[in-house]
């Protein structure tokens, strides 16, 4: 199954780089005027039309997608036009800070929601069991750049304690440890938050369930400590179709970066999405949705990988 | 952004779970009125600027308080609940038609026509939404209706599914067979017992969409993929108010936020309510 | 491999994952490191430059700190030599500008500089292959020679009064940017040049990094390391100065205030020639009209937008010369009146309708107004302007969008345009208000066309006798007095605020676009550390 999943995938992000490409071609966007920028004010026609002919944007779309496909097998993604980079050297300098954004937040989420979870769970209808879920409801209907917005201004405004964005300290020239570590904090927290309510909910859900069922009752009714009993079955039974899933969170996850990155001016690939797609960067914008799109279908993959490991029905066919 | 509605077990809070419908219809009630009666009845300029009156904090005259440039911030939120709305809605709309006709036309044809249908699904499903989103809005220009595009283009995948799965279950059916087998024609099989089977499952999935659509629209105004930063949308309210509330103004962020999670609450819980009544036993495919 | 091992091993390595990824979550804080000693200096600028290479355009007005111009500019925009020995020596006929070059001058490579430089620059610069967007501004020039090694020559098509204000453009090392793609090479990012500070590294979107050139002919600076944080977002800019993070920013006026009490830092004010105006499209059949452009002019209420939108930090504009440059027109102030702007709108037969609105022989008074999307300064402005206009009976519909939405209707739409240069009246005048370059990319936008603006913009920018280019630019001005063709709204101040560790601060007369040369670390390289 893992294996027919990874084939199914080269046919779907050949479409969607083509996809991206058709799209493109119908846009009413010159690329010329975003490369001349401000100075663009004090540029005659002659110029701009010269311009258009030296970065060659008026060939066809089918000869520009077959010429960016086959360089991209090469590694040579193009030349961002907003960085001014080669787009393989902005995706190879950001994605690593994306990662270590994504798996903090990913990490704080499951802990977080796992551990509040089994706590609802216990005495679902409790008053911990709806405060928890009524914030849980709330917080999965708040927009993750409002909380952003109000993240900062508590803690760095108001209270001044944490960095507001940025990656480390302007002054300093190299990337320390307690630098990325204190810049890291309010971003994957708020990117955490916002996939909190998922976690949270899913392993209440299978921990309630899992507690209703007769071999966790027999347990109780046998004499077993509590503690046991929700460690030992509910929690294993609640918490491994979550695990299975975490996987198939990703688009939720790059969602939640793509604002979370942009508030905080996080160099990651999320944010230099969103540039690109307001500088309408044509190569960098094609780049990082296949790249996305990747992940998606990796997500997807480690999703089966992992049902097929947590339930034995599932075979390795292949 | 998942809108997911969770089960409640057992029948001892039936009563608070009908207080808690009513108070969301009452919250939309609210809502729906608020949007459509006061721009048209209030005959005042969301865009009036008031220089003299800029930052105003929450009071009688201005009860959200005024922005930086001294527009009624009250005003500006209702005429941007309304835009989003209006968003959500017409993206739901389209989303709900294209994703039932595509659903229904792959569970009713089957064979190349599914299959080629559900592998467009597949493939659109593996962009992220707002990836998409931004990519759609990037490459036409921000506005309200590539917007209400984007959005609609993004959302009608999981509909699609709903509705070819539903189909293909009552194509199984014996009373469908018996008609089909009966001489009735396609048609008529169609319209008689497939209709009525499809229709609340896509309602309901469109109702659910309609929060989803309204964030969806928020996050590109605020990114500034939206609409026009002058023109009221949450979103846009949320973006333009960043320097004030650095400066220790807190009132032109909080409430556009606000206006955004109180009416997904209340249409998540009428649609959760809505789908107890239509299908007790299933929950995981309708997740947005 | 059995199901079970590797479920084994699947958990034992996300048990690690998470226990790396906490650590890293829940390390302590670093404390504020960042600016410390006098010798280093951090500060924060809104933008950064696309490109490092003086061929594309990167600090063609100066003060590029990486380079050296043939001339440079004192504090008070005066011409001073750099590269050249002295200012240049001008024919009789203004066509030929001769530059002897300063000797013993070296790239910071440690290769010499010489007049092939020069000329390689200038030339690459005009030729057609270069992407440098703002090569109009040396389209005076019809050759440039290297006369032996230490002499440039440039000859110019026509008789340029102020040509030598262009020639503060950096020069570039032929012997590394000649040898590669002009619009992308390694030079682009990982420039060379003879000025008094070296590239160390440039994270983009984040920060450029500069230590002293200890070779530099000027001498070594006594800021040993330069540093210009990339911070596009306002708020965090005055967030982090707070923090000390920063030694000094760029601030808009209302956060600026917050430091004016900080008896650490202290505020400089730069006057600028930074104007923000509303174009009035010629081939538009309200804003051609007459009547409703000397309405419009005043019925807009400037000191408001000033003294609200600006915080104090500005000034009511009336034409792209503000009201206190040397240059500027006695007597065109005009006084926000709106009676007056009613009447005569009345008088020219615009007749206001049920909505409010004035129409004139079934025309509406009625154009929109594009300003850039994400600009909130310009935005801010159009809304006033909008609110403005519409007291006088005159509907302007704000529309934001990209420059590439907005270019091709600029001929019928209205715009709120930027500019300003301050090292000539010829800079930004010529370009804006002349009528053959009605249309010309983004050169007079709003296809202004007044043939006494014309002929004395041609006069001013020929004559080299100061009177007589007084008084061309003083016609210019009351023309646009009496036929306003762009409503010129506020000049702005730009707004930095510095720690005070240091001496030799003052700023500079900014232009429009200001970025890395402009603000009180214009001279950076000549700052001493206070003593205490």
């Amino acid at each position: 199954m893992a294996g027919r999943r990874t084939l199914s995938a080269a046919p779907v992000l050949l479409a969607v780089t083509f996809g991206v490409f058709a799209l493109a071609a119908l846009s009413p966007f010159d690329p010329v005027k975003a490369y001349a920028g401000t100075a663009g004010l004090t540029a005659s026609q002659a110029e701009l039309d010269q311009l258009r002919i030296n970065l060659g944007v008026d060939r066809p779309l089918v000869a520009r997608w077959w010429d960016w496909l086959t360089s991209a097998l090469t590694g040579d993604l193009g030349t961002s036009a907003v960085m001014r980079q080669p787009v393989a050297d902005v995706i190879a300098e950001r994605v690593g800070w994306s990662a270590l954004l994504a798996a903090c937040a990913f990490t704080a989420a499951v802990l977080a929601g796992t551990v509040l979870g089994v706590l609802a769970a216990r005495r679902t209808g409790g008053p911990l069991d709806r405060t928890v879920s009524a914030l849980a409801y709330t917080l999965e209907a708040a927009p993750a750049f409002w909380l952003a917005l109000l993240a900062i201004w508590f803690f760095s405004v108001r209270l001044g304690a944490l960095p507001s964005g940025g990656l480390t300290d302007a002054g300093s020239d190299t990337v320390t440890f307690a630098q990325v570590a204190s810049h890291l904090v309010l971003p994957a927290l708020v990117l955490g938050v916002s996939q909190l309510p998922w976690f949270f909910l899913y392993v209440r859900q299978g921990v309630a369930d899992a507690l209703a069922e007769d071999p966790v009752r027999g347990a109780r009714a046998r004499g077993l400590a509590e503690r046991r009993v929700l460690l030992g079955h509910a929690l294993r039974s609640g918490m491994l179709p979550m695990l299975t899933l975490i996987g198939s969170r990703v688009p939720e996850l790059i969602t939640g970066a793509l604002l979370v990155e942009t508030v905080f001016s996080w160099p990651g690939v999320a944010a230099a999405t969103v540039q690109a797609a307001t500088s309408v960067d044509f190569p960098l914008l094609a780049a990082l949705t296949v790249l996305a799109t990747g992940a998606v279908l990796a997500g997807n993959l480690l999703s089966d990988l992992l049902y097929g490991l947590a339930d034995p029905r599932v075979g390795f066919d292949g | 952004m998942a809108e997911q509605v969770w089960r409640t077990r057992g029948g001892a809070r039936r009563s608070t779970r009908t207080l808690r419908v009513r108070a969301c219809a009452a919250v939309m009630a609210v809502v729906v009125l608020a949007v459509l009666v006061v721009p048209p009845l209030a005959q005042l300029d969301q865009q009036a600027v008031d220089l003299a009156a800029k930052l105003q904090p929450p009071s009688w005259a201005h009860p959200f308080g005024t922005d930086d440039v001294g527009r009624d911030l009250l005003l500006r939120c209702v005429h941007g609940l309304r835009v989003s709305l209006l968003v959500g809605l017409v993206a739901a709309l389209v989303a709900t038609v294209i994703g039932t006709a595509v659903g229904a036309a792959a569970g009713a044809l089957g064979g190349w026509a599914d299959r080629i249908a559900m592998r467009v699904v597949d493939t659109l499903s593996a962009i992220p939404h707002l990836l998409l989103g931004i990519f759609v809005v990037a490459v036409f220009r921000p506005g309200l209706w590539p917007v209400v595009a984007s959005v609609a283009v993004t959302h009608w995948l999981s509909t699609a599914r709903i509705v070819r799965a539903e189909v293909l279950s009552l194509r199984g059916r014996p009373y469908v067979d018996a008609a089909v087998s009966g001489g009735a024609s396609r048609w008529r099989v169609a319209v008689r017992h497939l209709v009525p089977g499809i229709l609340p499952q896509a309602g309901l999935a469109a109702v659910l969409m309609i929060p989803h659509a309204m964030w969806h629209e928020s996050a590109l105004s605020f990114l500034g993929l939206g609409l026009p930063a002058h023109q009221a949308s949450l979103g846009n309210l949320v973006q333009g108010a960043r320097g004030s509330l650095l400066a220790g103004h807190w009132w032109p962020t909080l409430f556009p936020g606000l206006l955004l999670i109180v009416p997904t609450l209340a249409i998540a819980g009428l649609a959760g309510a809505w789908r107890d009544r239509l299908n007790p036993r299933r929950r995981s495919e309708l997740t947005l | 491999m059995t199901a079970r091992t590797v479920r084994g091993a699947a958990r034992v390595a996300l048990a690690g994952a998470l226990i790396t990824g906490v650590a890293a979550c829940s390390a302590p804080a670093g404390g504020a490191g960042g600016a410390a000693g006098a010798d280093s200096v951090v500060v924060a600028a809104a933008t950064e430059p696309d490109s490092l290479s003086p061929l594309l355009g990167y600090g063609k007005d100066g003060n590029s700190k990486i380079f050296d111009g043939l001339l440079t500019r004192d504090a008070d925009m005066k011409l001073k030599p750099a590269l050249a020995q002295a200012l240049p020596e001008v024919s009789a006929d203004g066509r030929t500008y001769s530059f002897t070059l300063r000797r013993g001058v070296k790239f910071s490579d440690g290769a010499p500089f010489s007049a092939k430089d020069v000329v390689f620059t200038y030339r690459t610069i005009l030729a057609a292959g270069t992407n440098n967007p703002s090569k109009t501004e040396l389209d005076a020039i019809e050759t440039v020679e290297a006369k032996g090694e230490d002499t440039v020559v440039f000859t110019l098509k026509y008789p340029y009064a102020p040509f030598a204000e262009r020639t503060v453009l950096p020069i570039a090392p032929e012997h590394i940017a000649g040898k590669q793609d002009v619009n992308s090479g390694d030079f682009t990012t990982h420039p060379v040049g003879t000025g008094p500070y070296v590239l160390t590294g440039w994270s983009k979107g984040e920060k450029l990094s500069f230590k002293a050139n200890p070779h530099h002919w000027g001498g070594e600076p006594a800021v040993k390391k330069f540093t210009m944080a990339v911070i596009k977002d306002d708020d965090v800019r005055a967030t982090r100065l707070r923090s000390g993070e920063l030694d000094g920013a760029i601030l808009p006026p209302n956060l600026a205030e917050g430091f004016a009490k900080d008896t650490a830092r202290r505020t400089y004010a730069a006057k600028t020639f930074d104007y923000r105006t509303v174009t009035l499209p010629t081939h538009h059949e309200v804003t051609g009209d007459l009547a409703v452009r000397r309405a419009l002019d005043i019925a807009v209420d400037r000191t408001a937008m000033v003294d609200k939108l600006l915080d104090g930090a500005g000034k009511p504009a009336f034409g792209p010369v503000p009201t206190d440059s040397p240059w500027f027109a006695a007597g065109t102030e005009r006084r926000h009146d709106l009676d007056r702007a009613r009447r005569i709108l009345d008088d020219a037969g615009w007749k206001a309708g049920a909505d409010g609105i004035r129409t004139k022989d079934g025309v509406r008074a009625s154009f929109p107004l594009w300003y850039t999307s994400g600009d909130k300064i310009r935005q801010d402005h159009a809304l006033a302007f909008a609110s403005d206009a519409k007291k006088a009976g005159i509907e302007v519909r704000t529309e934001a969008g990209t420059w590439e939405v907005i270019e091709p209707r600029m001929k019928t739409e209205a715009v709120l345009a930027g500019g300003g240069s301050p090292a000539d009246p010829d800079f930004d005048q010529y370009l804006l208000l002349t009528s053959s370059h009605g249309g010309d990319g983004f050169n007079n936008m709003a296809w202004y066309d007044d043939p006494a603006v014309d002929a004395a913009l041609a006069e001013g920018r020929r004559s080299a006798d100061p009177a007589v280019r007084k008084a061309a630019y003083d016609t210019v001005q009351r023309r646009l007095a009496d036929n306003p063709g762009y409503v010129f709204l506020t000049h702005i101040d730009h707004l930095y605020v510095v720690n005070d560790k240091w001496d030799g601060l003052g700023t500079q007369v900014e232009p429009h676009d200001h970025g890395l040369g402009a603000g009180p670390w214009w001279n950076v390289e000549t700052w001493k550390p206070k003593q205490k």
